[in-house]
């Protein structure tokens, strides 16, 4: 099964290079394998033993016996949602690319399923090695995607986040091999944990550029807004939660005593994030900026959960990792229809939108207000577990975080209304057409996902860790 | 019953999820009367909820239905519930009966409007959100509830989003409502640190006095900035961006007064902090001095009638934070009848004068439009006080409440009260005696026009002559001297804790009656027979038309501040440090690699050199390791 | 085992050492590719000698039969080796390995 949902998009990704196929084929092929993927994660859904939680589908087979490396393979409770995660996300992206039509579509839609693939592996691989083989190989596709199909400044782009994520790779591979061959198997579930802080500190830098924190940032908003908006939406939406989900699955299991040792300088790191990121977003003069930033205020939202290390704000964070993926995803997908009807992203030159383009309007102001954590949307009960859970380890971060909301609702109004309200701007033709069917058939999938979120957010946070805990004992639930 | 209370919290959302999907296929009378007849079936699932409740005993009155887990983080978790008990009921009455009667009154009012369908979603979604915020089961879903009207009400202030002054106000409208939210939620991350519970039961639990204090403070932070009450009122007045109807729902109704709902819903935690229930008296007194005094020179018909609404919330937060509840929720009931009346008859004026607000403009309304004259006198004399109407029955109350807490405090309280009714009787009947006195003015003779005898006319009509009657007879049923009903219905959930005795109660209504009456004279006097002149004094004006600085205020110390440190780092860390960083890493980058490319020769022998010399200097390294 | 007849195992390393450094300078300072294709087997026939000799001083077969394969991979790249170097001559291009420097890129 979880071989299958690794397997499934990169067999496709194969075919539909290898097969002389026109561009129209290609895409349906590629839409067709991506829709089956998420077929093959409702299933998955169906199967797993949410009652039992821990491992599940777990396989393994020896690869390089001596290291004691395996391809070992399963998903636990949490797991299960951030594959859901990225394969809607993927999915709707594909969805998009299709419907606005890429240059060189084969390769395109190639690299898109090959990167489905390397991030489900991500999330499923529970091995070190194997992490970091997959971990790389969703970078690779990623580097091509922004340095081929981006816009004008997309070389400048691609080089800063090769050379940022390089560099944060690197620490980990080192990191990995170091702790691999000191504990004589390169297996997550089998390893033991450490108390080495330059292991930790390896793993924590990797993760941290590539969630990313301040001031590790320096790639996002390049790569953010000189990618295609898809890719963006992946980026933002599904390719972050790796490093949340490795701050999740090695720092705080595998090395509890440093997790606890550099909790307050990881937990400042992150409440400057959430609040740099979100007067930088307040200020951001286009549409991209806005929500890149937000991104990044968003990663430290989550990070804080991750080390809150309790139960609250773990299941906070695991729902608030979803949430944020598919809203942000959302929202990158919305400024990319947009853009191709204005030709600019600049807030200075757009307004005036929603007059005569109800759906638009309609379908931007419910991923804006999710995007605010409205209270009552999945995005609130995310936020608010995770500040329930700092609040517990100090009311100081949880009071940040409260400033952060008011900042959020001040960021997200000034994107809608600099979109959709007051005068027409000077972008904004009169023939600039309301959501086509098509559009919509792409953005009101994933709102529909929050919206049931929001309805019952406990659908995930009921259904990520081992039950009743009482004191939350992180290596228990990895067993 | 139980089932009443589903019924009445989803048929709007029903509706406005019908509108919204239903698009350009429903017609837009047809989206008018669908979000009606929403609010009608909501009324009638709380008007079962009533029945059903009084079919039990008092002490057996209290229901929590819980469809499934909302929210759930290790041991904690809350529902998705209901609550069927006397309070809630009593809300739901008033938010369904006085919201159905609005929205319908929206049907000839939004008449014509371009984008009439949006706007009965969002009025369905607001009754929605209000339903929710005084059914939830527990402190999160009300929270929830609590932020979606902050929503909804952005939505409907901003709804005529062409206006720049529209969408700055619903902007200002959301973003202090989300600073109310986020002292709340800090409150329930602090019970729920103690007590990993928000059921309403946990409030009551032993707590120490710090974490009393904290919780209680969180909460009145809310309710402070939902009833725009001083310091988080600067909201309200600009609010009035929006359609009329929505003023009369959101503003005067029912929005408003959640903080006095939510403040009697946890008084359990305001009586074990007596110093923030203090706070809380004390801020409302202010603020229904200070509202009194700047409606005094307001222009603006609509805003004129925002601050008394103001005004009068700060009596019920008076009433609360004594303990007094059942007195505020009385207030809080008549309020909304009279309110709601005056808001509706202003939009009728204003829709006869095509949409014109500025009163010094108007006046001599009383000769053409005679009916809409009364209805507007009926909502003033209630507002101030005056017997038979419906104020003079739950401001009296409240007032001598605040006697019978006593001491300085108590007194002082009492004291501001009483002068609230003068400003009162002034700010009203000089509003009432320079739109409706007078001979016509000339812009009214020009832009007047009568309703016809259409829909339009009646679903204006019908709604404001129910109100009106509601505002006289509505304040009878409970006279506090001698009979209460109100205080019986909410004793279960909110059992008063000050009992004023018989005299404190007949001083307090003689002198209101009095101080009210005195301001109607002083407003005739000036403004009705104009004996005397408006007294002018410069600096008083300057600082009540400037709303006492609170807006300058807040521009100098937060939204100024926020903008500079924003832009700061935009400027003097992001570009130079994070952007020109990585902008020069790669530069350097890109050097480097042209020196190290100076190596690449492209003959084979160079490279078969350094693999010979590479093998030559590893296997001398092996050697001499081994 | 059989006992080693012949000269010390050093001789025949000193020898195997000579021919490869001597292939070796052929390949990396001359500009013919027939001479360097030339000194190319000569390096490999060093490597060969060495095989050998040690296969003989071990008594382990193992040493010649990867001389016999080596002798074949040889044999094979000459064939490749002669045949780029006809192709060259045949486009007229000179025979000096110095320019053909494309690999720079």
């Amino acid at each position: 099964m979880t071989t299958l949902l690794i397997c499934l998009p990169l067999a496709a990704a194969l075919i539909v290079w290898v097969l002389p196929l026109n561009p129209v084929s290609a895409g349906s092929l590629s839409l067709l394998a991506a829709l089956a993927e998420v077929g093959v994660w409702i299933q998955l859904v169906v199967r797993y033993d949410f009652s039992k939680g821990g491992l599940q589908f777990s396989e393994q087979h020896t690869w390089i016996k001596d290291l004691g490396v395996s391809y070992h393979v399963g998903v636990y409770g949490f797991s299960v949602w951030l594959i859901g995660l990225t394969v809607v996300v993927l999915a709707a992206a594909i969805a998009y690319a299709f419907w606005a039509g890429r240059e060189r579509t084969r390769a395109y839609m190639g690299l898109m399923l090959f990167l489905t693939g390397a991030i489900v592996g991500v999330f499923t691989a529970q091995d070190l090695l194997l992490f970091y083989a997959f971990f790389e190989a969703m970078l690779i596709p990623l580097y091509i995607l922004v340095g081929v199909w981006g816009g004008p400044g997309r070389l400048g782009a691609t080089l800063k986040f090769v050379l940022y994520t390089m560099a944060g790779s690197l620490l980990m591979l080192a990191a990995i091999i170091a702790y691999g061959l000191s504990q004589g198997t390169f297996d997550l579930v089998a390893i033991n944990p450490v108390s080495s802080d330059w292991l930790f500190l390896g793993f924590v830098a990797a993760f941290a550029i590539k969630a990313p924190l301040f001031p590790l940032h320096g790639w996002l908003p390049d790569a953010y807004r000189e990618s295609s908006p898809e890719v963006a939406a992946v980026l933002s939406g599904v390719v972050s939660k790796a490093a949340a989900y490795g701050f999740l699955r090695i720092a705080i299991t595998k090395f509890p005593g440093p997790a606890h040792d550099f909790r307050v300088p990881i937990l400042a790191l992150a409440t400057v994030s959430l609040i740099y990121g979100s007067l930088l977003a307040f200020r951001a003069p286009d549409m991209r900026g806005v929500v890149a930033y937000s991104s990044l205020a968003q990663m430290g939202l989550i990070t804080m959960g991750v080390f809150a290390v309790n139960d609250l704000g773990l299941d906070g964070s695991v729902l608030q990792m979803v949430n944020h993926g598919l809203v942000s995803a959302t929202l990158f997908l919305i400024v990319g229809m947009i853009e191709r009807r204005t030709l600019t992203g600049e807030l200075g030159r757009l307004g005036g939108m929603a007059r005569g383009r109800p759906a638009l309007a309609t379908v931007l102001l419910t991923a804006g207000v999710i995007a605010l954590a409205v209270p009552l949307s999945s995005a609130f009960a995310g936020e608010f577990l995770i500040l329930a859970g700092i609040f517990q380890r100090g009311w100081g971060w949880a009071v940040a975080g409260a400033v952060a909301i008011v900042l959020a609702a001040m960021y997200v109004l000034r994107l809608i209304s600099a979109v959709l309200h007051r005068d027409v701007g000077p972008a904004v033709s009169e023939s600039a057409l309301d959501l086509r069917p098509a559009e919509l058939g792409v953005t009101v999938p994933l709102l529909v996902c929050l919206l049931a979120l929001s309805v019952w957010p406990a659908a995930i946070t009921q259904h990520s860790f081992r039950g009743d805990h009482g004191a939350f004992d992180v290596a228990e639930q990895f067993k | 019953m139980v089932w009443g209370a589903w019924i009445c919290l989803l048929s709007p959302l029903v509706a406005a999820c019908a509108i919204t999907v239903g698009g350009t296929h429903l017609s837009r009378r047809a989206a008018g009367w669908l979000a009606t007849s929403s609010c009608v079936v909501a009324f009638a699932g709380a008007v079962a909820s009533f029945v059903g409740l009084l079919t039990h005993t008092a002490s057996d009155r209290q229901f929590i239905s819980t469809a499934w887990t909302w929210i759930s983080g290790g041991r904690y978790q809350s529902g998705l519930s209901v609550i069927v008990d006397p309070l809630s009921v009593f809300m739901m009455l008033i938010v369904a009966g006085v919201g159905g009667l609005i929205v319908w009154y929206s049907i000839g009012y939004m008449d014509g409007d371009d984008e009439e369908r949006r706007y009965f979603a969002y009025m369905a979604l607001f009754v929605f959100s209000m339903l929710l915020l005084v059914q939830s089961g527990n402190l999160i879903l009300l929270l929830a509830g609590w932020g979606m009207v902050g929503l909804s009400s952005y939505l409907l202030i901003g709804y005529w989003h062409q206006r720049p002054t529209a969408v700055a106000a619903a902007k200002k409208a959301f973003v202090m409502n989300a600073i109310g939210d986020a002292t709340m939620a800090l409150a329930l991350f602090l019970l729920i640190q103690q007590g990993n519970s928000l059921e309403f039961g946990v409030l009551g639990g032993d707590f120490s006095s710090t974490v009393a204090n904290l919780v209680a403070l969180g909460l009145l932070g809310g309710a402070v900035a939902k009833s725009a009450q001083i310091p988080l009122h600067t909201w309200l007045p600009d609010a009035m961006e929006g359609p009329t109807p929505v003023s009369a729902l959101i503003h005067a109704a029912t929005m408003v007064t959640a903080g006095v709902y939510l403040i009697v819903r946890t008084h359990a935690i305001f009586e074990q902090a007596p110093k923030v229930a203090d706070v809380a008296a004390g801020l409302g007194a202010a603020t229904l001095l200070v509202a009194g005094l700047i409606a005094l020179v307001q222009v603006d018909i609509k805003r004129v009638i925002a601050y008394s609404t103001m005004s009068q919330i700060g009596y019920m937060f008076v009433g609360a934070g004594i303990g007094s509840y059942p007195n505020a929720m009385f207030h809080l009931m008549t309020h909304a009848f009279f309110k709601a009346l005056l808001f509706m008859t202003a939009g009728i004026v204003i829709h006869a004068l095509t949409d014109e607000q500025d009163i010094r403009k108007m006046g001599g309304l009383r000769q053409l439009a005679p009916k809409t004259y009364w209805a507007f006198l009926v909502g003033s004399l209630a507002l101030v006080g005056i017997f038979p109407f419906a104020g003079f029955f739950s401001k009296d109350s409240i007032l001598a409440a605040a006697m019978a807490k006593g001491g300085a405090f108590g007194y002082i309280l009492w004291a501001a009260g009483l002068a609230g009714t003068f400003l009162t009787g002034l700010y009203t009947f000089r509003l009432l005696f320079v739109v409706f006195w007078g001979e016509p003015s000339a812009f009214v003779r020009e832009h007047f026009h009568p309703l016809g005898r259409d829909v339009v006319a009646f679903s204006l009509a019908i709604p404001v002559g129910i109100l009106g009657v509601l505002s006289v007879v509505g304040g009878w049923i409970q006279f506090s001297p001698w009979w209460h009903p109100v205080e019986t219905w909410l004793q279960t959930v909110a059992e008063p804790i000050v009992s004023p005795a018989s005299w404190q109660e007949w001083t307090s209504i003689a002198l209101s009656l009095l101080l009210g009456l005195t301001g109607i004279g002083v407003a005739w006097a000036i403004y009705g027979a104009h004996r005397v002149a408006v007294p002018r004094i410069a600096w008083a004006q300057r600082t009540l038309e400037h709303k006492f600085y609170f807006d300058e205020a807040y521009d100098a110390l937060f939204y100024a501040p926020a903008v500079f440190l924003a832009n700061f780092l935009r400027r003097g860390v992001e570009q130079p440090l994070i952007a020109d960083s990585g902008r020069d890493l790669g530069d350097d980058t890109r050097d480097l690699g042209g020196i190290v490319a100076r190596a690449q020769t492209g003959l084979v022998r160079t490279y078969a050199l350094a693999i010979a010399t590479g093998v030559a200097v590893l296997a001398i390294v092996f050697v001499i390791v081994k | 085992m059989i006992a080693l007849l012949g000269p010390e195992i050093a001789w025949y390393l000193g020898v195997a050492a000579f021919l490869f450094a001597t292939g070796a300078f052929g390949v990396l300072l001359r500009r013919n590719p027939l001479i360097v294709l030339l000194s190319l087997e000569i390096m490999l026939n060093g490597a060969n000698l060495a095989l050998i000799g040690f296969s003989r001083n071990l008594g382990d077969g193992g040493g010649q039969i990867f001389a016999l394969a080596v002798m074949a991979v040889a044999a094979s790249e000459v064939v490749v080796g002669l045949g780029l170097v006809v192709a060259l001559n045949r486009k007229r291009i000179t025979l000096d390995v110095d320019r053909l420097n494309t690999l720079r890129g």
